[in-house]
């Protein structure tokens, strides 16, 4: 996760030259944006969250399918199929999952093909499959799991559209506008999915808070060891600085965060600020978008790949293909790098709809249960994670994350009204 | 609850106008066939000149890549001229497709396009989507010459290995 990077960036847009994300505070144009403080009175009362460890329902681990040239999107023909690629989405899947339906639905409804086998039915699959169905072809989803079962499932579940999407040098700037492109389409396809009964998708203030001002902490260095060389030298990216970064190009449609004055920061931390932040109800939205699928006359058959020759058996001849980090064994893509992440549900709390970030834990709560994520407990920013394919729970890490934002509300004083 | 928003736009109203009435109408039939307007017959190979697609490059530029994006992406609210639009269009006269953009294209000031814009609209269009010319001459702006050519289906097979690994 790097929300924090995110709206950083987010505030240094149109600032000319701007390429480094940590920048924006050195610049006029953008402190005046980020001088602009909250409206009194609009911190609403706060109920404090009950984060203790005793409360874990459930840890689910996640790997991201990450690519460093970012996201596998071509066509190829293998076995007789025309085969389209859309996996390899990073810490950004859900986010732009429906921009990059959108370009892979596009290359398939362009052979003229009626019918269209969509494999894997994670968030990727699944927006492929309807995305599909849309644009008037007939669906058949192969996949191993359903939605629930799949690693999709197993996120934090917000907007983070360029979470460990790429390596900046490897993906190129032709990407960054690929990018852009799946993350304005996502977006507004995600509009319409506001208001609805259940709230499969919502927003929440989303509360940075830090004890040094934000400033130091965006300025702070990122770590870079030379000696450790890069992604280029090493086959591995080596550091942060490694990462992409787009969020700028979409600042314009994307709130921007406000700072909290002093007497309207209800958090015991010297500095807070104030993102609204799109996020996704897994239970809600996994129901309504497979209940979609079946109305609009989908099918699903469970079925499991082992290699590409498979494919020859199936009666379409269009193939979207949908797998996730799983395309690392199942069409031997060896440039997928996993990247482990843990997140801790704990009950839900529909009294205290927000969301914060502090000290390298996230929180946000959701109407399927309290999630808390350790994204950068350890000072490693983006390489937190990296290459580590431990996919089981770490309870000790989720203590950790837990304590963090048990701490906080140990020191919270509830402001009455 | 959501309902899908089938893609009606221009596609419905071209139906509208030209298609037969469609045997088994289901709203998914007027994904391949819409533009059609029946059989596709015998339609000679569509040709274009350089000069017109150039043209054409610079006529989108200004007029129509503000909406239609400057690789004809499109967007959510824009309907892309690259590979849905092949598939709506594919096998269609193309006096239909000329038609359409002088009539209501672009949208802010439909029918100010002099016919050899439109024209050299269409080369540009047609480039863009990997179409070839069979000769260097130019496309007709006439549009019962037009209609002789139909837009290129799409090479529904890509190169045994694919783009980048
Ligand atoms: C901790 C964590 C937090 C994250 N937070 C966010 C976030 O906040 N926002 C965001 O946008 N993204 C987030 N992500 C990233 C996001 O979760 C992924 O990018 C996304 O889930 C990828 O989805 P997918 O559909 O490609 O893959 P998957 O969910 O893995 O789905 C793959 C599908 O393919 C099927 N399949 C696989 N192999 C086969 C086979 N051989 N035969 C048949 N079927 C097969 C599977 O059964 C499954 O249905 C996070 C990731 C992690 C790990
Ligand atoms: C102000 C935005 C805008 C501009 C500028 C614009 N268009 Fe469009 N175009 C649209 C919209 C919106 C539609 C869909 C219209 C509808 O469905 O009624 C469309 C539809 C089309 C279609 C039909 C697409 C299909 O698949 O049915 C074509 C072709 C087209 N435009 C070409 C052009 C060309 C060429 C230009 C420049 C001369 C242009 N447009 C300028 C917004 C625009």
């Amino acid at each position: 996760m790097k929300r924090r990077d995110l709206f950083a960036a987010s505030l240094a847009a149109g600032i000319a030259g701007a390429t480094r994300r940590r920048g924006w505070a050195a610049t006029p144009e953008a402190s005046a944006a980020l001088g602009r403080t909250a409206l009194h009175g609009t911190i609403p009362h706060l109920v404090p969250i009950r984060a203790h460890a005793d409360q874990i329902m459930d840890i689910k681990v996640c790997l991201r399918p990450f690519r460093p040239a970012g996201p596998r999107m071509d066509v190829e023909r293998v076995a007789g199929k025309t085969v389209v690629h859309n996996y390899g989405h990073g810490g950004s899947g859900w986010s732009l999952s429906w921009g990059a339906a959108h370009i892979a639905v596009g290359h398939a409804a362009a052979t003229l093909e009626r019918r269209v086998a969509v494999i894997g039915c994670g968030i990727i699959g699944l927006t492929s499959a309807l995305t599909a169905l849309r644009a008037g072809l007939d669906v058949t989803i192969y996949t191993r799991d359903l939605l629930p079962h799949t690693r999709s499932v197993r996120a934090n579940g917000s907007w983070t559209p360029d979470s460990r999407i790429a390596l900046t040098q490897q993906a190129g700037p032709e990407f960054a506008k690929t990018w852009e492109q799946m993350a304005r389409y996502s977006w507004q396809t995600y509009r319409d999915y506001l208001g609805l009964p259940g709230n499969p998708i919502d927003f929440r203030d989303n509360y940075t808070l830090s004890d040094t001002p934000p400033d130091a902490a965006d300025h702070a260095p990122t770590p870079t060891d030379p000696a450790k060389g890069n992604f280029a030298t090493t086959g591995a990216p080596q550091s942060s600085a490694e990462f992409a970064e787009y969020a700028s190009r979409i600042s314009d449609i994307i709130p921007a965060p406000e700072l909290l004055a002093g007497a309207d920061n209800p958090f015991p931390v010297g500095y807070a600020r104030r993102t609204p932040l799109m996020i996704y109800n897994f239970g809600a939205y996994g129901h309504l978008l497979l209940e979609e699928f079946h109305q609009a006359g989908g099918r699903i058959v469970i079925r499991e790949f082992h290699s590409p020759a498979d494919l020859a058996d199936l009666p379409e001849r269009v193939v979207i293909n949908c797998p996730g980090y799983a395309a690392r064994d199942w069409w031997n893509d060896k440039s997928l790098i996993p990247i482990r992440g843990q997140t801790s549900w704990l009950p839900p709390q529909p009294d205290a709809p927000y969301a914060l970030e502090y000290k390298g834990a996230a929180m946000i709560s959701k109407s399927d249960g309290v999630m808390i994520q350790g994204y950068d407990m350890y000072g490693l920013g983006e390489m937190d994670g990296v290459g580590n394919s431990f996919e089981h729970p770490d309870r000790a890490e989720a203590e950790k994350a837990i304590g963090i934002i048990e701490d906080l509300f140990t020191r919270f004083q509830p402001r009455n009204g | 609850m959501m309902s899908f928003s089938f893609p009606l736009r221009a596609t419905a109203l071209a139906c509208v106008m030209a298609c037969l009435p469609q045997t088994g109408g289901a709203w998914a039939q007027s994904y391949s066939t819409g533009h059609t307007g029946g059989r596709a017959g015998a339609a000679q190979p569509v040709s274009f000149s350089a000069e017109q697609v150039a043209h054409g490059a610079q006529i989108y530029a200004g007029a129509c890549a503000m909406c239609h994006g400057a690789d004809l992406d499109g967007g959510h609210d824009v309907p892309d001229l690259s590979t849905y639009f092949t598939a709506r269009w594919a096998n269609t006269p193309l006096d239909r497709l000329a038609g359409y953009i002088a009539h209501a294209m672009p949208l802010m000031a439909p029918g100010t396009l002099p016919p050899q814009d439109t024209a050299a609209l269409v080369a540009f269009i047609l480039h863009h989507n990997g179409a070839t010319s069979a000769t260097n001459a130019p496309l007709p702006m006439e549009e019962a010459r037009l209609a002789k050519f139909r837009f290129p289906a799409p090479i529904t097979q890509p190169p045994a290995s694919g783009g980048k690994p």
